[in-house]
């Protein structure tokens, strides 16, 4: 297309130079990405020369199939589905709350806005340590104020079911503000004139969200939805941070790291199993892909039905 | 984010339900009082382990058993000494900063060239080659297959071959092709005209237009990669390599009981963040959102 800076060869210029990007993007992003599913039917170690053979559908099977190992596998499988539905609502329903007020004109918003948005930008290293302090369970803060009201907890260090808990709490904590972003910017498209035409007919302050805000929001609402969907089916940064690989405790995300490439994260000699880590990958990308596709096929519908 | 005058969902509660006329100021406060009653509780969950944070790290040992939660009055600078020293940060720091500097350079160029091209569709299937870059987001996490690729290149345990991870962004390239298309086209006829050859066109010409959206994409790409956890776990076990994530995993694993100096140790690495933060908000929230719209 009216292509100006050379004719002849000059015109491979750009393909030239646009070849690394390309390349390299190939290479360790797309490439890898396509291969998982044909690691997934081999037995690969991580050993450097190891023979890899091909064995069909075994590591489907063992996953799925085989007693002690497959229920721990299906506990996991809940833990990770509990774990999206508990971050994503809750997530989703903050952020929007959150981004409603401070879209008014109140004093100090600003300040408001950066506080909530910060934790996002810290990394899961950053916001585990500051959660393991502030959960100090003898006399830390959140320890003292539940004393005060007869209950205590050992957070990270308790049962399983608390400790997990907790860890949905820090992943909505340090994340909540990326949903409060979107959600300013798609309140900040809602034309002002809108608002005003609700003032005249009388409607509440309810009645507006209701009616003006909400439908009006549909863009922000599915893209929140979707992002907070398919990033806590991944998310487990934090469980390795806050509690290690933990028996009652963990994700699928996280399974598929301690197969892959050993339980303790300091110790290279054990063996890898890759084949069967890759397998665990598809399935996990699998149930990614189905909820993302329904939920965007939902969504769908019901933009159309609302925005037409 | 831009402070302008923003619809204000507020009038509605200033405006009688009934008559539509607007009622004495009196009664508009509990809407706004209960906003900020909202935002308080709020802030004090965000701001609180951050104070925690900072107060522990000034404390001593025995003062933190005694009271954890306790103001501190010994003001302990030496907690940050100590953790400077003892948690190897002058090398682990070094390595991150290393890492990210090198990486999103490196990135960044390659980007530029992948991404002006297809926004003027240069190349033949630059459609297909923008479709390529957004399915990424959709496929199975590479993990596994990458990391047999790089045991096989021989580059694992390789600063260089942790610097290559980090040359791929997908959302990267989605941003700055959208920002190219808002670059006339006239410029490139122009530019073309004057006798200035492809690669000088858009390294003096095109790079300091698209700035905005260059400065959104290297600052979301240095982020992940300062805070990447997994990568440098896998991919890095000489402890000379570390970058400081890894490098305070295992500090915590040596000091986690001793909470002033581990404090001290997570302020030290959370401050560049913070400071580079309150800078470039803008860009990176611009980033994120940007992001998230269009992939």
């Amino acid at each position: 297309m009216n292509y100006h800076f050379g004719r002849g060869k000059g015109r491979l210029v750009p393909y030239l130079l646009l070849f690394p990007g390309l390349f390299i993007y190939f290479l360790i992003a797309l490439g890898p990405s396509l291969a998982t599913s044909v690691y997934s039917f081999t037995d690969a170690t991580g050993i450097k020369g190891a023979p890899i053979n091909w064995i069909g559908l075994d590591n489907y099977k063992e996953f799925l199939f085989m007693g002690q190992a497959s229920r721990d596998n299906y506990a996991a499988l809940g833990r990770t589905l509990i774990f999206c539905l508990f971050v994503t609502t809750v997530q989703f329903a903050l952020g929007l709350l959150i981004a409603v007020i401070l879209n008014n004109k109140l004093r100090g918003k600003n300040f408001f806005r950066t506080l909530y948005f910060m934790p996002v930008i810290l990394g899961a290293v950053i916001q585990g340590l500051i959660w393991s302090l502030f959960l100090y369970p003898m006399g830390g803060p959140v320890a003292k104020i539940m004393e005060l009201l007869g209950t205590r907890s050992e957070f990270f260090g308790g049962k399983p079911t608390e400790a997990f808990a907790w860890v949905i709490v820090v992943q909505i904590w340090a994340n909540m503000g990326t949903t409060m972003v979107i959600f300013i910017a798609g309140l900040q498209t809602v034309p002002s004139e809108l608002y005003e035409a609700a003032c005249i007919d009388g409607a509440s302050s309810w009645q507006t969200f209701q009616n003006v805000t909400w439908p009006l929001l549909t863009p922000s609402v599915n893209t929140n939805l979707l992002l907070n969907i398919i990033g806590s089916l991944q998310a487990w940064q934090l469980f390795l941070v806050l509690l290690g690989y933990r028996n009652g405790t963990q994700v699928l995300g996280y399974l598929i790291y301690a197969t892959g490439f050993g339980q303790t994260s300091g110790s290279v000699t054990s063996s890898f199993r890759q084949g069967y880590a890759a397998a665990a990958s598809m399935i996990l990308f699998l149930i990614v892909l189905v909820l993302g596709m329904t939920t965007q096929a939902i969504l769908q519908r019901r933009e159309r039905r609302i925005l037409g | 984010m831009s402070t302008q005058l923003k619809p204000d969902s507020a009038t509605a509660m200033v405006l009688d339900s009934v008559s539509g006329k607007p009622r004495p100021a009196k009664t508009i406060r509990w809407g706004i009082v209960l906003s900020y009653v909202v935002l308080i509780i709020f802030a004090i969950i965000y701001a609180g382990p951050i104070l925690m944070l900072v107060n522990t790290s000034l404390k001593t040992m025995p003062e933190f058993m005694k009271n954890a939660v306790g103001i501190s009055r010994s003001f302990q600078f030496k907690n940050f000494v100590d953790a400077w020293s003892k948690a190897n940060f002058p090398r682990y720091m070094g390595n991150t900063i290393l890492y990210t500097f090198f990486a999103t350079a490196a990135y960044i160029v390659t980007a530029i060239f992948v991404a002006f091209p297809v926004a003027r569709q240069y190349v033949k299937g630059s459609g297909v080659i923008l479709t390529i870059f957004v399915v990424a987001l959709f496929l199975p996490p590479a993990l596994i297959p990458q990391f047999q690729l790089m045991l096989n290149l021989g580059l694992y345990n390789n600063p260089v071959g942790y610097i290559l991870l980090f040359l791929s962004n997908p959302i990267g390239i989605v941003i700055l092709v959208n920002y190219i298309k808002t670059v006339p086209k006239e410029m490139d006829e122009v530019g073309a005209l004057d006798g200035c050859g492809y690669f000088r066109f858009v390294l003096t010409i095109v790079t300091p237009l698209i700035q905005p959206a260059i400065a959104t994409v290297s600052v979301l790409h240095a982020i992940g990669i300062w805070n990447e956890l997994i990568l440098p776990t896998i991919y890095l076990t000489n402890e000379k390599y570390y970058p400081i994530t890894r490098g305070m995993i295992v500090f915590q694993g040596v000091y986690g009981s001793n909470w002033p100096t581990l404090a001290a140790a997570v302020l030290i690495m959370t401050l560049p963040m913070l400071i580079l933060f309150l800078f470039l908000q803008r860009y990176i929230v611009s980033g994120l959102t940007q992001g998230a719209v269009k992939g």
